[in-house]
């Protein structure tokens, strides 16, 4: 009896799995066969762009295409300190190098012809629409 | 011929006398060679700050603008003729250039410096130059001359 005991739970086992050894191969052949038949369209793409790409940051003036011109007082007076009359430099401004150029040319021309003040701002311009918060840069700065 | 833009600074005149004096500036143009294109009226307004013009303090003035071709020889002279004329208080002319197009390169410049091209070319180039390395044996000895 002893000895019944001994076998009789190997052999259940080595039954159980060849019962389920059988279905699984056989499942395992058909897969292969099908993959065989279908096109190559179920392939992982292989040149996909980076799909956590960021959007390009633009400056305001490249963004909206603004012509900057000198007898446009009112739009180069918004990159201009009211307390100073100086202009904000790129850090905050947060304009693109050459943008920032141009407006600082553009600022010293309106000056010289008489179209801006050199020591304030317009009281007139002092509600305008803000590009640029001094209080918060886009970069952090030295002073 | 390059273009220029001329922006004048009138003291405030009654209509006709207005007239005269911006005939006046053209022909000084005119006189000189050049093409007059555009004649634009800015109106009258105060100025940003007082200025002193022959003899006078002035708050209000009128401003015109006028686009001409003229060559570059000639800009120095108008400057001259303008400066004597009582009537301006100030000129100023500039040479008009169509814009340039360009690509916004703010997304390179907030990048941190080392991903910053230009930043990786400097640091290229300071590897290029080669430093003065002190000499070890610089008596030029082939022994060392003190104990070890």
């Amino acid at each position: 009896m002893a000895l019944m005991q001994k076998i009789l739970p190997c052999f259940h086992i080595s039954s159980l799995y060849r019962t389920t050894m059988f279905p699984l191969l056989t499942v395992r052949h058909s897969t292969n066969y099908n993959a065989s038949l279908q096109q190559e369209d179920d392939q992982p793409a292989q040149n996909l762009s980076n799909p956590y790409q960021k959007e390009k940051r633009c400056c305001v003036l490249c963004k909206y295409d603004v012509n900057v011109d000198y007898k446009n007082a009112r739009l180069l007076s918004q990159f201009l300190s009211p307390f100073t009359g100086k202009v904000y430099e790129r850090n905050i401004t947060g304009l693109c190098k050459s943008k920032q150029k141009i407006v600082e040319s553009e600022i010293i021309k309106a000056q010289n012809a008489g179209y801006l003040a050199i020591m304030l701002k317009k009281v007139e311009y002092f509600k305008d629409p803000k590009l640029c918060d001094p209080d918060r840069p886009v970069r952090p700065h030295r002073y | 011929m390059p273009s220029y833009e001329l922006s004048l600074m009138l003291r405030v005149l009654s209509k006709p006398e207005l007239v005269s004096s911006l005939k006046r500036s053209a022909e000084t143009i005119v006189q000189q060679g050049g093409v007059l294109r555009q004649f634009i009226s800015i109106g009258t307004k105060p100025l940003p700050f007082k200025i002193r013009a022959h003899t006078q303090w002035h708050r209000e003035g009128t401003y015109f603008l006028m686009k001409f071709d003229a060559p570059s020889s000639a800009v120095e002279h108008l400057n001259d003729e303008f400066k004597r004329d009582i009537d301006l208080i100030r000129t100023h002319v500039v040479k008009c250039e169509e814009p340039v197009k360009q690509e916004c390169t703010l997304e390179e410049e907030l990048k941190s410096p080392a991903y910053r091209k230009d930043v990786q070319q400097l640091v290229e180039e300071s590897r290029k130059t080669v430093r003065k390395q002190f000499k070890q044996n610089s008596p030029g000895f082939d022994y060392y001359p003190f104990q070890k």
